[in-house]
């Protein structure tokens, strides 16, 4: 009696699921099979995907400048993007504190999330313009002009980096409010038992705060690899993957694929790569969540 | 009283009730089309105009939603694909239409095809037959200036090939600006100023070869276009870096710059289109010239009255009242000179004396060759040295005949 009625109140959601979620996604592996005439192709599409210098050029990397493969600006996304938003979020978070009015610069530093996506993608745009960029402003200020006078979107050196530094400032906010509330958490009196021991304020942070901030780092890891693999809006807006693809990343090269060659299986293919790649971070928040 | 007063409130809403019901029910049923189409803003306030005399003309109602075609493009198959359309009569590019003309209407038999400009119709037309009707369409004449900007440092418009490379060394040298502002966005406006070489120094045949894929762009004629005359000038810093194409707009209008590649759109987006002189490259005996092309879905509901509509918008009326509005060239031939607005008359004139007129390379082509080749132009743009690359990556993704 107790299952019917389990299953009857899951039946809902479930055919919810079914149509919205399980059906388009087992389509999009199903679609990946083909070709474009419904001839089955097994793994063609991944290998066409994967050997493609679109996805992976190493013609020109490491050595030579951007563009090197989808697959590989999506790596260096997670390389460059990760640990700085990951330690800007924790030193903005341990820094602001117990400072007075810290709340309107952590409110200033949060307007990144908040703020739609594809508006973040034109203020990158504008914030690395060389005549009203605020980077280029701050660049000159510095004396390296060299650097300044350069519309970053607009070179194929420089077009990821600025996505990238663009993502930081979108998504320091995220890595801030998660460590705010983790370091709210951490119990006074293990910072009172520590004074009295005579601990110095470094001794501090390394051994009772950035212990006890593990869990809030690990969330922070898994939600910022996530985003970072299927970073899209920013990229789309602010460069268009370009100049000569030196800043696309995968899901734009999907979208691509799709609707502007109308290549839907081989889009597929890239589809399931990035269900692929995102399913251990997925998984690891799942199993995280069970415990 | 107060019941006098309640019972006579009763039989007015009564009354009114049933005469607003058989005025509904005796009205003519008047259908409501939607129409889809990419303007906006000041374009969009020319266009209605138009719609409101279909309104008058047809006896229907018209919705306009503004989509870009790049939405559409994203929308579209998933909708027909369900045997639904979002619009009734939507404006969409060419190559789109032949792609997906499972979908659509034939409208070989509402096209008057003696009435349009040569090669109009050829861009949605597939084995006979007529996909999509053109609408009014914009031309790319060449390098605008500000007369006043030309009178104040004494330039000259050229007339030869070396008359234009000593212009530009002049504005750069004397005037000390970088002469030419390069437009960016997705990539389409180095497109235009690109294929305004290939036609100037490849001739009308070698470009339409081009759209077809006889002609590759790793031929040596092409090569010699970028090798000879566009890389020398990218690599001599007369072309500015790309920037947004409606910022560098009003720098360049602010004299930051001296010439725009733009097309002929560019009269409604200044503040004085009087002051606005237009040149081609020396020699230029063909031009780009891009009509609207619109089409009718098989899943409108109103067809037969979506035919109706797509026939007045691409017939003489619908079309002279948009070119009246401002900012239009007709693709049809009988549209008087007279009506244009002294502006538009200009370039029209360009394009009546013109030889030839041939299609948009990458709007014909389209798909993914029209991304790569807007991409690919923006890095040729800021390397230069690298022309050869960019051309064999541009020839990786062109169609082949």
């Amino acid at each position: 009696m107790v299952r019917k009625s389990i299953l009857v109140f899951l039946l809902p959601s479930l055919m919810l699921l079914s149509v919205f979620v399980i059906y388009p996604t087992l389509y999009t592996v199903w679609l990946s099979f083909f070709d474009e005439e419904g001839k089955f192709v097994g793994l063609n599409n991944y290998f066409k995907v994967l050997s493609s210098r679109e996805t992976v050029n190493l013609r020109r990397f490491p050595f030579k400048s951007p563009p090197w493969g989808t697959l590989i600006h999506n790596a260096v996304w997670i390389a460059v993007h990760l640990p700085l938003s990951l330690l800007l979020g924790l030193l903005f978070a341990v820094v602001l504190r117990n400072i007075k009015g810290a709340s309107i610069v952590r409110g200033m530093i949060f307007l990144g999330m908040v703020m739609p996506m594809v508006v973040g993608g034109w203020m990158i745009r504008f914030m690395f313009d060389k005549d009203m960029g605020v980077v280029n402003a701050l660049l000159r200020l510095l004396g390296i002009k060299w650097l300044a006078n350069k519309t970053w979107t607009a070179w194929p050196e420089y077009s990821l980096i600025a996505t990238i530094l663009g993502g930081v400032w979108i998504w320091t906010g995220f890595s801030m409010v998660i460590y705010m509330a983790a370091l709210s958490a951490i119990p006074r009196e293990y910072y009172e038992a520590a004074d009295i021991d005579g601990a110095s304020a470094l001794q501090k942070f390394f051994h009772i705060t950035l212990p006890l901030l593990k869990p809030a780092t690990s969330v922070i890891v898994v939600m910022s690899v996530l985003y970072e693999l299927k970073i899209f809006d920013i990229v789309f807006v602010a460069t268009r993957g370009g100049p000569g693809a030196s800043s696309n990343v995968l899901a734009l090269q999907m979208y691509d694929y799709a609707f502007r060659a109308l290549k839907f299986n081989e889009a597929a293919a890239i589809a399931v790569l990035l269900t692929l790649l995102t399913l251990g971070p997925a998984i690891y928040i799942a199993r995280s969540a069970v415990r | 009283m107060l019941r006098k007063f309640a019972v006579a409130l009763l039989v007015i809403s009564f009354v009114l009730t049933l005469w607003t019901t058989a005025l509904i029910y005796a009205a003519p049923e008047r259908p409501t089309l939607v129409v889809i189409g990419p303007w906006a803003g000041p374009e969009r306030d020319k266009f209605i105009p138009v719609l409101k005399t279909a309104e008058i003309k047809l006896g229907i109602r018209i919705e306009y939603r503004i989509y870009r075609a790049e939405d559409l493009a994203e929308i579209l198959p998933a909708q027909f694909k369900a045997g639904k359309t979002p619009g009734d009569v939507i404006f969409m590019w060419a190559w789109w239409i032949r792609k997906n003309r499972q979908h659509v209407v034939d409208l070989t038999s509402v096209i008057e095809k003696d009435k349009y400009m040569k090669g109009i119709l050829e861009q949605v037309t597939v084995n006979g037959k007529i996909y999509g009707a053109p609408y009014t369409g914009k031309i790319k004449p060449g390098f605008w200036y500000r007369i006043s900007f030309f009178k104040k440092y004494g330039l000259k418009v050229p007339t030869t090939w070396d008359e234009f490379v000593n212009l530009l060394k002049e504005i750069k040298e004397k005037v000390g600006i970088t002469p030419i502002a390069s437009g960016d966005g997705v990539g389409w406006p180095l497109s235009d100023v690109t294929e305004h070489f290939i036609l100037c120094f490849a001739g009308a045949k070698t470009f339409k070869k081009l759209i077809t894929g006889e002609v590759r762009f790793t031929d040596p004629q092409i090569k010699e276009v970028f090798k000879d005359k566009l890389v020398p000038l990218l690599k001599a810093g007369y072309f500015s870096a790309p920037e947004e194409w409606t910022t560098i707009l009003k720098k360049w209008w602010d004299s930051k710059y001296a010439l725009y590649f733009m097309g002929s759109w560019i009269t409604g987006m200044v503040p004085n289109p009087e002051d606005l002189g237009v040149f081609p490259l020396p020699g230029t005996k063909a031009f780009v010239f891009c009509p609207d092309y619109m089409f009718v879905p098989k899943y409108s509901k109103h067809l037969k009255e979506a035919i109706e509509l797509a026939k007045f918008l691409s017939g003489a009326q619908g079309q002279t009242i948009q070119v009246i509005m401002g900012g239009h060239i007709a693709t049809r031939v009988d549209v008087p000179l007279s009506v244009y607005p002294p502006v538009d008359r200009r370039v029209a004139e360009i394009l009546k004396k013109a030889a030839e007129v041939v299609s948009d390379l990458d709007d014909t082509i389209g798909g993914k060759f029209q991304t790569t080749f807007w991409d690919q132009l923006k890095y040729l743009w800021v390397h230069p040295e690298e022309w050869e690359t960019v051309l064999s990556n541009i020839e990786a993704v062109q169609p082949r005949p």
